[in-house]
């Protein structure tokens, strides 16, 4: 198989999830002992819906991010084909 | 903590992470056949200073939280050798 060579776009897509994400953990960790901070949870909910489309943007042009269940597969079936994460 | 200066541009953040740097001075005996180490250092982290956070607390933007490791700069402490740096 040809050695597929990735758009920038991928990374930048991958690049502005990942900046979601730590986001979002360092928001769980926080709200985590702050339950009833109304401020950090609202800014966790759209966080989350953000990263949420992101992810579907990625997903719908480079296949699944995840499996089992926590992304849709394209056909055929493809999330165990590189790059793995350590490849990218 | 008002004298604790918190700026997260980059060097500022090493002159904060000196202030919350520690030292104290070993006790070297007359006959020590290895070179004495004068001065040892120790980090004492913003989180020692800070108790239960409070709620509102400033906060980096994301890609800069990403880089720094963490989203509170009040908690930013980055590390740089005492030993090396002049």
């Amino acid at each position: 198989m040809a050695n597929k060579t990735l758009p920038d776009d991928y990374y930048q897509l991958l690049e502005e999830i990942q900046i979601l994400d730590f986001t979002l953990v360092e928001l769980n960790l926080y709200l985590d002992t702050h339950p009833d901070d109304l401020e950090a949870i609202k800014q966790f909910n759209t966080y989350t819906r953000k990263a949420k489309e992101l992810r579907q943007q990625f997903e719908e042009r480079f296949g699944p991010l995840m499996h089992f269940g926590h992304s849709y597969s394209t056909h055929p079936w493809a999330w165990n084909e590189p790059p793995w994460p350590w490849q990218v | 903590m008002e004298n604790f200066m918190i700026n997260n541009t980059m060097n500022n953040a090493n002159v904060m992470q000196q202030s919350t740097r520690k030292s104290y001075e070993p006790f070297v005996g007359r006959y020590d056949p290895c070179k004495p180490i004068t001065v040892k250092y120790y980090e004492t982290p913003p989180q020692l200073y800070l108790g239960f956070q409070p709620p509102g607390l400033e906060q980096f933007p994301p890609p800069e939280a990403l880089k720094r490791g963490t989203l509170w700069p009040a908690l930013y402490a980055p590390y740089s050798n005492p030993y090396e740096t002049p």
